[in-house]
């Protein structure tokens, strides 16, 4: 269970952060949304223990910040947007760090971790490129990956910062099913920032929906994306079709040239 | 991990080390070689060549060789930049400072008397020179890490820059407290410049082997948390390393391992830049074996490199510093041409 009580940060008096607060009982997906600069990323790092966090995020009652650095990389996994790969480490290389917080300075890979890591590389489709330099791979397969390694990690709480950045529409789906199965199956918390809320109307529970660094609405999805939120958000009109039998709930971003955007900001304003 | 091709770097270390022992001014024949090991060599003379000169040379040219290319692969690791190396962060030029002015204190050549030089007198010189040498490349560390953090923030390739400044610092200040404290100063700028094996005693051995081993052996043990600091600081603190704490202890036990090296002979470069490169197309990236390799193949190259310079020329020895430099130089432009390609 995940805690975020009234969380707040500021860089040189700016508030990145203002007032945040959520719960996610495990087995759940929670989507963060917002435009560029709404706080998503500072948020996640906050979640993962990457920024001070004093008394304002918790997990299983327990504040992030008493955590050690083991016990922390025992219990939060983190998928980042961006990792450098200087000297062309493979796939499996990187899997296997994943077993670094419960490894002893000593200790070798036992069959079982070994195991461990087939099990994930399995379970995310690539087994088959184990040995392949991990920059030679794909946007997805990177990304499946680095999954796979939270898997190795055995963490219970997943923070991913825009997992889907950059992935064709089939691996976008098949991530977002991947962590949607792992969630439910394993009991794992997962916490995510996406930019297409209409994966996240699939695939998330709850959603938490931020505009400059002030929680706007959070709850489940159809609480959240209705169009006066979204519009307030993303500062762009919107249409919101409800779910019914045939489709799942369903935005859509109008674009800038519609005519009823013309008579609202007036058309010379937008050239 | 290539498995034969460790076995086969182990035993090129061997086999190099022995023959190393072949090669200097003197004639030793096989023989006499085997005589001088197993029991006494035929003559006095060569008694002393052997064990006083060849010895001495070939093992302190592993042991540096071995511990220039250990410090160099992890720094580039804790990094990830494939350009870092002890002369980047100033280590080297630091070390040289506290040598020279070590070797001014304790060689007489300091026209300064007073209580404290006579109490440091009671020192060793042997121990005296490394220590001071390692303290010269903390003083660098410390003066690199606080000005990146506090006027550059923090990133690599500011410290890395702030390093080159405070290295041709440190360098001018040991090049001029040489030349006004020291009639002959040139031999020993050349020295620090581009270092030498020709004064490899015994003794320095029995110094240089515990320092190189303790430090190679501490940063094999870390070599996970390197390797987990290869895709970049975030992902290494989410899998619970203290990226921090672990660049600075990798800093401090490379300029141990650095300025242990740097005292004896001198600054000897391109060895940490060139060697884990090598070794990591030969034998794999991830930093447990790549010290492994490091240890293998930095001790083989300059074994034969200094066997070079004692061949090259008849009758003269050639700086080690200006045939690894070459190399070096060479190594690198066939690297950016691998790249480009």
């Amino acid at each position: 269970m995940l805690d975020v009580k009234h969380a707040a940060f500021q860089i040189n008096n700016k508030h990145i952060l203002k007032d945040v607060s959520f719960n996610l009982p495990t087995g759940q997906i929670l989507g963060v949304l917002g435009a560029n600069g709404a706080g998503k990323t500072t948020l996640l790092k906050m979640i993962a223990g990457q920024r001070a966090s004093k008394d304002m995020i918790y997990w299983h009652g327990r504040p992030i910040e008493s955590l050690s650095h083991n016990e922390k990389a025992k219990q939060i996994a983190v998928v980042n947007q961006f990792n450098h790969n200087v000297f062309s480490l493979d796939l499996e290389q990187i899997i296997s760090m994943g077993l670094l917080p419960h490894q002893r300075l000593f200790s070798r890979v036992s069959a079982q971790q070994k195991h461990t890591i087939a099990d994930a590389l399995a379970k995310v489709g690539l087994l088959a490129q184990r040995k392949q330099a991990f920059h030679t791979l794909s946007g997805g397969e990177q990304q499946r990956g680095l999954l796979a390694r939270a898997l190795v990690q055995r963490a219970h709480l997943i923070v991913l910062d825009e997992p889907i950045n950059h992935l064709d529409v089939f691996y976008q789906h098949q991530i977002l099913h991947l962590l949607k199965q792992l969630a439910t199956a394993r009991g794992l918390c997962v916490v995510m920032s996406l930019h297409d809320v209409n994966l996240a109307a699939n695939y998330c529970d709850t959603l938490c929906l931020l505009n400059e660094g002030q929680m706007l609405a959070q709850g489940a999805p159809q609480d959240v994306l209705t169009e006066t939120l979204l519009q307030s958000a993303f500062k762009t009109p919107c249409k919101v079709f409800p779910a019914s039998q045939q489709h799942a709930l369903r935005v859509e971003f109008l674009p800038h040239s519609a005519p009823h955007i013309d008579a609202q900001f007036g058309q010379d304003n937008l050239i | 991990m290539k498995t034969p091709m460790v076995w086969f770097f182990i035993a090129l270390a061997l086999l190099s080390v022995f023959g190393g022992l072949f090669f200097g001014a003197a004639e030793l024949s096989v023989e006499e070689i085997y005589h001088c090991v197993t029991r006494h060599c035929s003559q006095s003379v060569n008694e002393i060549i052997f064990w006083q000169v060849r010895v001495p040379r070939v093992a302190v040219g592993f042991l540096v060789g071995a511990g220039l290319a250990v410090a160099g692969a992890t720094l580039q690791n804790v990094y990830h930049n494939g350009l870092a190396d002890p002369y980047l962060f100033g280590v080297v030029s630091g070390a040289g400072l506290g040598a020279s002015i070590a070797t001014l204190l304790f060689t007489g050549s300091a026209t300064v008397e007073s209580e404290i030089l006579s109490g440091l007198a009671s020192i060793p010189f042997s121990i005296a020179l490394p220590l001071s040498a390692f303290l010269g490349a903390f003083f660098a560390v410390i003066i690199v890490q606080i000005l990146a953090s506090k006027l550059f923030g923090n990133r690599t390739e500011q410290l890395l820059l702030a390093g080159v400044a405070v290295s041709f610092m440190l360098s001018a200040l040991s090049h001029f407290i040489l030349f006004s404290a020291e009639p002959f100063a040139a031999n020993k700028v050349i020295f620090w410049l581009l270092g030498s094996l020709a004064r490899a005693e015994m003794w320095f051995v029995w110094i240089m082997l515990p320092v190189v081993s303790i430090s190679v052996v501490v940063l094999w043990l870390f070599g996970r948390h390197m390797d987990a600091m290869l895709l970049g600081d975030e992902s290494a603190k989410a899998l619970g390393v203290r990226v921090n704490l672990m660049r600075m202890g990798v800093l401090i036990i490379c300029a141990a391992l650095t300025s242990c090296i740097v005292a004896y002979c001198g600054g000897i470069g391109f060895v940490g830049l060139m060697i884990p490169h090598i070794v990591r197309n030969w034998l794999g990236v991830t930093t447990r074996i790549l010290i492994l390799g490091c240890v293998l193949v930095g001790g083989v190259f300059l074994v034969w490199i200094d066997v070079l310079a004692r061949v090259l020329v008849e009758n003269q020895e050639i700086p080690i510093g200006i045939i690894t430099s070459a190399i070096g130089s060479v190594f690198f432009l066939l690297a950016l041409n691998k790249v480009r390609r």
